[in-house]
């Protein structure tokens, strides 16, 4: 199992959560996205496995490029973990408890499972609440917090991601958890407490919000800007 | 000489420039064939409609246009055609250039871990 950070720009927390996944006893891999700051470094010198994107490609490329990293080293489960400190390494086991119990392809930590609340707008909590509708929607499950970046990925979902996977925003997660359910894979969700992010900048303000209902609403017209093979019996 | 004609003759001295234009940035290599092709096509086609101007006026009657407006028009399209073909290129092209990124960062990797077992 391999724990998977994309980082770009997080000089002031790559350090401090690079440590926590390997004091949990978890190999770590950060992928650098194109930083113009010293994150790679810092990630470096904490003792993480280190790919350095030479551009920003976005959160979705440098997950690409850490899935296709985890296939060709023989990894087969990932867990994705935010460079910003937001997510609670404590959860990581959970996450890989809940793959082996519930027989899911992916599991998704999410605040808002059973009930649980994290401060946020109320324009965001719409929006998350009409993405996460749309999944149930086109799916079979109902999944409280499609925007998560908190989860954990096995074959043969981690080899399809590997292969394509999209990289505008929010395509990273609503749109491959919707695509992923749409082909079969099975996605189920854990409830976890998330801190607020311990410093650096949030990539999701109000326009964010904004550009993520219009994605939203552009999938229903046009379909997913990309596909997944159905998943192997 | 009539305005049709003088029309005309404008019409076709712009699409010839064109074509040249296009021809020389195509032999100066800062055009590639793919698109220095689609772009000789415009200004054939501009050289072309000058000589049939009085069809496009027929052309314009039947629709209640001017041949200006008939002209403009056809413009128009083709201009929006061919951006919505670089826009084709440029999402394509971006696709490419992501694929290599990845591909770079994942050798460098290699190499490195490679370095560490020689070194």
């Amino acid at each position: 199992m391999l724990v998977l950070v994309p980082a770009f720009n997080e000089r002031d927390c790559i350090g401090a959560v690079v440590a926590d996944v390997l004091g949990a006893g978890y190999e770590c891999l950060v992928v650098d996205d194109g930083s113009v700051d010293d994150t790679a470094a810092l990630a470096e010198a904490a003792g993480a496995t280190l790919v350095r994107l030479p551009i920003n490609l976005g959160v979705g490329g440098a997950l690409r490029a850490g899935f296709r990293y985890a296939t060709r080293h023989g990894y087969d489960c990932v867990v994705q973990v935010d460079a910003d400190g937001q997510h609670l390494v404590e959860h990581i086991a959970d996450l890989l408890r809940a793959l082996t119990t519930e027989h899911l392809d992916m599991a998704v930590g999410s605040r808002f499972a059973n009930g649980g609340h994290h401060p946020m707008s109320w324009v965001r909590r719409r929006c998350i609440g009409a993405l996460s509708w749309a999944i149930a929607r086109g799916g079979a499950t109902r999944l409280t917090d499609p925007t998560s970046g908190f989860r954990a990925i096995r074959e043969p979902l981690l080899g399809a991601f590997a292969h394509d996977f999209p990289h505008h925003y929010l395509g990273d997660t609503f749109e491959a958890v919707l695509v992923a359910t749409r082909r079969g894979y099975r996605v189920g969700e854990i409830p976890v407490t998330m801190r607020p992010r311990q410093g650096g900048r949030p990539s999701a303000d109000l326009q964010a919000s904004f550009s993520a209902m219009v994605r939203a609403c552009t999938v229903w017209l046009t379909g997913t800007t990309f596909d997944l093979p159905h998943r192997p019996d | 000489m009539s305005t049709a004609v003088k029309q005309a003759l404008v019409l076709a001295v712009g699409g010839l420039l064109i074509a040249g234009v296009i021809l020389r940035l195509a032999r100066r290599r800062l055009l590639t064939t793919r698109y220095a092709l689609g772009w000789l096509g415009v200004g054939l086609l501009i050289t072309v409609a000058a000589a049939l101007l009085p069809f496009v006026g027929r052309l314009g009657r039947l629709a209640n246009m001017t041949p200006t407006a008939v002209l403009l028009t056809m413009s128009s399209v083709i201009l929006l055609a061919i951006s919505v073909q670089l826009s084709i290129s440029v999402s394509l092209l971006q696709e490419r250039l992501r694929t290599t990124a990845e591909a770079q960062a994942l050798l460098a990797r290699r190499v490195e871990e490679l370095e560490q077992r020689v070194g």
